[in-house]
């Protein structure tokens, strides 16, 4: 899953703030998902709300960077595994 | 017959409820302890309508589907500002009640055929249907959950199916709690807190109430243990049990505004039991 998937889908959600963290529930047409909600921790919630049109993964990386005075290369795999956390969650 | 009348008020949850009809009702016991006069505007009209409506709904109108591989229960429909919903009976899967719910949520026109000139309009499951939808006119939540009052603590228990809920109600109603219900709840906000209550279940039982004072999400366990949950984790753990319909956005907000609440007033925990008097006197060593 890349960032502009998941841009898509943001829209499916509706989201929480309760503290630091983030609860983002999906909307659903169906009773077994009913239970299915989730929660974002500080770094992830500002991935999810970094997300926005015609952004790439990259984008979000160098947000991240400057947000949270990490280095490139770490920025980096905490997006893919953001995304992959993401993928997983999503396909439940 | 008390159970056979064209009109009835109901009480639930400090709900004040009407229904009326050109046609006998028929109200399945569990509602009859709920019977009350009410005074004021109803906050809940239900008119009761013998036979089938002329419309039909649209399946590009459908929203949302509660069935199993077995089993439909219902289905929700949006047309325009209004909720259409199609009730299965749970034993034939033949149409039970075509409803419709007035944008407002508070004004209900259910349909249903009549048998020997009687219709039974909260025929399971359209009664907690309603109950559902009344509760999102207001801040009041429906839980599947038990709830054990000792005059002083209401503590509420729910998790999954199986995870001891009614277990846990034997235990308490034992060490003499009054058991508020352990299956179905509503939760409401008070002035200073939130309130537990019953609601009308397939078997007689009079209406209660407690404080909400704590939050338990049970599983068996060979050992008592307790873990307290705090901030988003306290709020989804605990709205995973709520009685929803997802497929409305403001639903949704309203819940998780709810459950935000609650969760920031109520200690939620999380408890692993062993199914015997031990835990009464675990968790009352815990909150000490």
């Amino acid at each position: 899953m890349d960032i502009q998937t998941l841009y898509k889908m943001k829209s499916k959600f509706v989201a929480r703030e309760v503290g630091s963290e983030l609860i983002i529930v999906p909307l659903t047409g169906n009773v077994a998902q009913m239970s299915e909600l989730f929660t974002l921790n500080e770094t992830a919630k500002f991935l999810w709300e970094s997300i926005s049109e015609n952004a790439s993964d990259e984008d979000i990386a160098k947000l991240l960077t400057d947000e949270f005075e990490v280095d490139a290369e770490t920025a980096r795999k905490d997006v893919s595994a953001f995304l992959a956390n993401m993928d997983v969650l999503l396909k439940k | 017959m008390e159970n056979q009348q064209k009109a009835f008020s109901l009480s639930i949850a400090d709900f004040a409820i009407q229904l009326h009809s050109e046609t006998l009702i028929e109200l399945e016991d569990g509602y009859l302890p709920f019977l009350k006069n009410i005074v004021n505007k109803p906050d809940i009209d239900i008119e009761c309508i013998a036979g089938w409506p002329e419309f039909s709904f649209d399946e590009t109108q459908k929203v949302f589907e509660a069935k199993n591989e077995t089993q439909k229960f219902y289905t929700i429909y949006s047309i325009n500002s209004e909720l259409g919903f199609v009730i299965y009976n749970q034993q034939t899967n033949e149409i039970q009640q075509i409803a419709l719910l007035n944008e407002h949520f508070n004004h209900w026109k259910v349909y249903s055929e009549p048998i020997d000139n009687i219709i039974m309009p909260l025929k399971y499951p359209m009664g907690p249907i309603i109950m559902h939808y009344m509760t999102l006119t207001s801040d009041a939540v429906m839980m599947h959950a038990s709830c054990a009052f000792d005059g002083e603590k209401g503590r509420m228990f729910s998790g999954f199916s199986g995870a001891g809920k009614s277990t846990m109600s034997m235990i308490w109603s034992e060490a003499g709690s009054q058991i508020i219900n352990d299956d179905r709840l509503i939760i409401r906000k008070t002035e200073t807190g939130f309130n537990v209550h019953n609601t009308p279940m397939y078997y007689k039982d009079m209406p209660k109430v407690a404080p909400l004072s704590a939050v338990y999400l049970i599983s068996h366990s060979p050992e008592n243990k307790i873990k307290k949950l705090v901030g988003a984790m306290a709020v989804t753990r605990v709205m995973a049990f709520c009685i929803q319909n997802n497929f409305d956005k403001q639903f949704i907000q309203k819940r998780l505004g709810i459950f935000t609440e609650i969760s920031m007033q109520v200690p939620v925990y999380d408890l692993g039991f062993v199914p015997n008097q031990s835990v009464v006197h675990f968790i009352k060593a815990h909150e000490a």
